[in-house]
């Protein structure tokens, strides 16, 4: 008696039972108070509906079926109820301190009552024996581990085992690794940051603009998603095929494993825009199920050899079309032969990125071999030169012809090239030919009729004059896709560029308006920065209209200014995307239904502006509000 | 000529029935023509549509697509719908047949 002094919180014994159980380290005050919880919230449940499928259903409404509207009901039910079940947690947590135990007892509290709070009978079953349930031991005290049944001294940093009881420190560690591998799936699965990073991405490859996506591009993320567990495609057709084949190349899934789902005999085009996990065996399984091809596209086949050639060449007799982009492990021996063998019904050939094997030799051989060719792109074939153009000029059936060629070819060649074929092409496509100059483009107005595509790009030595030139009674018909981006002074001591403007400046950009505006899909003039203001005001000034441009770039175009971008709103009413990176004049764009507005910046505005379901002339009105 | 309803049938393959509203079927432009009170089609006449190869889960979630889609129009950053793992190689193909 004489020890209960001041500060001492050691009570004596109540009663017979509270003495008994206090000698066993059993609390009564708290398993009196769990018992008191426990029934609140017994009565409180009874009140609430069962627990359904816990679905995360936020954003349907009363479109919706009756069901998944009942089932968003209950989740938020459910949720009301775990954020209850946590203030109650944190509630246990500070009780239990103040008794002295540890935090784990106030968590494995609150885990007992969500199992208890699922079955009223558990409760009163509970009840009865819950004073029989061992207390968490007090640390200091040895202790038996739950998994490993190993005796262990119980400190405040004991962790929780699945069944209830403490576990040593080996296990503990174990379990809260695979806690912290849960919680990190959970997070990444759901960090809102990556969606929406997303949803923009898909936009700029003009997939979606605005509201949701079609099913099939839905369906083709999920497969791509579980490549991995695909066996087989069935029955896909061979559009669906392709778009699957284009995805698991964008996401570097095409391997060895995954490319007998794109292999079907009965297919006439093999279509791989990423070969570069593909190897030896897998060209030949290629050739082997597939012996009908007619259209093989192969890029980045980087391990593509001559023996995969040699197999096809006997295997494949139907070839017409074929794309081989980085393909510089075949040997110069095996082209020539290539072209011997195949080359007689060969339609199209596209090469990109080849090295020291293919020359201008075999360009001569190609010429000779395929008379029936009639899409031709070169481009990034480091060896090729004024030779490789000669030859081509003498393609009979050319009708699409698309180079880039890194060493100097003379201007003449060019022109020889375009007097002999120009009256057949449709499509020519000249880059970073920096060389060429007026008499090239004179060639093309004397000697093309029927071109529907033309891009002559990164060169500065044609003048303004000659583009005038060029659309100024032409007799070919309006274009469809004119890409004149990068043509300009390149000379950094003089930024105006000279008195006669080269590269497509003002009038050259007003003679190409009026020649093909009426039939012009995609327009890029990227990089032209000697188009004046007022040629801008002229073309685009409203009262114009350009019915079917969908796609117009004017990057680096530093004359263009709002009033711009509001006139092409206005004059295209078919427009879909407007790259206007470093146009520094343009300002608070409001942008109109079904457009994509890319490059326009402000410091806290995303890259790319979509449209926010208002019409062109709202949008104008707004923008012109703003200016005012 | 039957009046256009509101709502339509559209029955799979075993047999089951999912009745929509017309504008959410109208979605996929094949529905939309089988549909078309002016074409002399049968199921013009019935507002009843018979996929022959689709299978009923196939089908609910198509249904559930023509609302989520319609619902969705115009809006921004729309959350994507949940596709099963299991249905989505088949419901590949039916969006290739209905064009959605």
């Amino acid at each position: 008696m004489s020890g209960r002094r001041g500060g001492n919180r050691i009570r004596g014994p109540q009663s017979a039972l509270t003495d008994f159980l206090a000698a066993n380290n059993i609390s009564a005050a708290q398993i009196r108070d769990d018992y008191e919880r426990r029934r609140r919230e017994a009565e409180q449940d009874a009140g609430n509906a069962g627990e359904g499928p816990s679905n995360a259903a936020t954003e349907q409404t009363e479109d919706e079926a009756l069901a998944v509207a009942a089932q968003a009901e209950e989740a938020e039910k459910k949720s009301k109820k775990r954020k209850r079940t946590e203030e109650e947690a944190i509630d246990k947590i500070k009780k239990a301190k103040a008794t002295k135990k540890g935090k784990g007892k106030g968590k494995k509290k609150g885990k007992k009552d969500d199992l208890d709070d699922d079955n009223d009978d558990d409760a009163d079953y509970d009840d009865d024996f819950g004073m029989y349930k061992k207390a968490k031991p007090v640390p200091g005290q040895l202790e038996h581990c739950d998994i490993c049944n190993k005796r262990f001294t119980v400190t405040p940093y004991s962790k929780e085992g699945p069944d209830g009881g403490l576990l040593c420190a080996p296990c503990g560690k174990e379990l809260s690794k695979d806690l912290k591998k849960e919680q990190r799936a959970v997070t990444k699965a759901a960090s809102t940051g990556k969606k929406r990073r997303k949803v923009e991405s898909d936009r700029l490859d003009g997939i979606a603009v605005g509201g949701a996506k079609s099913l099939s591009q839905l369906c083709i993320q999920k497969v791509a998603q579980h490549h991995d567990d695909i066996e087989e495609l069935g029955d896909l057709p061979q559009s669906v095929l392709e778009r699957l084949s284009e995805i698991f190349s964008k996401k570097r899934v095409m391997k060895s494993k995954t490319l007998p789902l794109f292999l079907r005999p009965d297919l006439d085009s093999v279509v791989v825009h990423d070969a570069a996990y593909l190897e030896e065996e897998d060209y030949q399984q290629i050739f082997a199920i597939v012996p009908n091809v007619r259209k093989l596209v192969l890029s980045n086949t980087c391990q593509l050899k001559d023996g995969a050639i040699d197999y096809m060449l006997e295997r494949c007799h139907d070839l017409r079309h074929i794309q081989l982009y980085a393909a510089n492990l075949v040997q110069e021996g095996m082209w020539h032969r290539l072209f011997r063998e195949a080359g007689a019904k060969l339609e199209v050939l596209k090469l990109k990125w080849l090295d020291a094997a293919f020359e201008d030799l075999v360009v001569r051989d190609m010429v000779k071999y395929c008379p029936n060719l009639e899409r031709l792109k070169l481009k990034l074939c480091r060896r090729l030169g004024e030779d490789a153009v000669v030859s081509i000029s003498d393609l009979p059936e050319l009708k699409h012809l698309s180079l880039q060629i890194s060493q100097d070819v003379s201007t003449p060649t060019l022109v020889n090239l375009i007097e002999k074929r120009g009256s057949g092409l449709q499509t020519l496509s000249l880059e970073k030919f920096i060389d060429a100059d007026d008499s090239v483009l004179e060639a093309i107005h004397e000697n093309c009729t029927q071109l529907s595509k033309l891009r002559l790009s990164e060169n500065d030595t044609v003048t303004d004059a000659g583009y005038t030139a060029l659309f100024t009674d032409w007799d070919n018909w309006p274009l469809t896709f004119a890409d004149f981006n990068s043509t300009r002074d390149i000379d950094n001591n003089n930024s105006e560029g000279p008195e006669d403007a080269i590269g497509l400046a003002s009038s050259g950009f007003r003679a190409l308006m009026e020649h093909s505006g009426a039939a012009l899909k995609h327009l890029n003039i990227a990089s032209c920065r000697h188009i004046e203001l007022s040629a801008f005001m002229d073309v685009f000034n409203g009262a114009q209209n350009y019915p079917l441009l969908e796609h117009i770039n004017l990057s680096f175009c530093n004359r263009a200014d709002t009033s711009v971008v509001a006139g092409i709103f206005k004059s295209c009413p078919a427009l879909k995307q407007l790259v206007a990176f470093g146009c520094f004049d343009v300002q608070d764009v409001v942008v109109p239904r079904n457009v994509a507005l890319i490059g326009v910046p402000r410091a806290q505005d995303a890259i790319e502006q979509f449209g926010i379901g208002i019409g062109v002339d709202e949008a104008i009105s707004r923008m012109v509000e703003v200016a005012a | 000529m039957a009046s256009e309803t509101d709502y339509v049938t559209l029955i799979s393959k075993d047999g089951f029935s999912y009745v929509v509203q017309r504008s959410s079927a109208r979605i996929s432009p094949v529905l939309k023509r089988m549909l078309d009170p002016t074409g002399a089609f049968l199921e013009a006449k019935d507002n009843t549509c018979i996929l022959q190869d689709m299978p009923g889960i196939v089908l609910e979630k198509v249904c559930e697509y023509f609302y989520y889609n319609e619902k969705n129009k115009d809006a921004r950053d729309v959350p994507e719908m949940d596709i099963p793992t299991e249905l989505c190689l088949e419901l590949l193909m039916a969006s290739d047949y209905l064009d959605i």
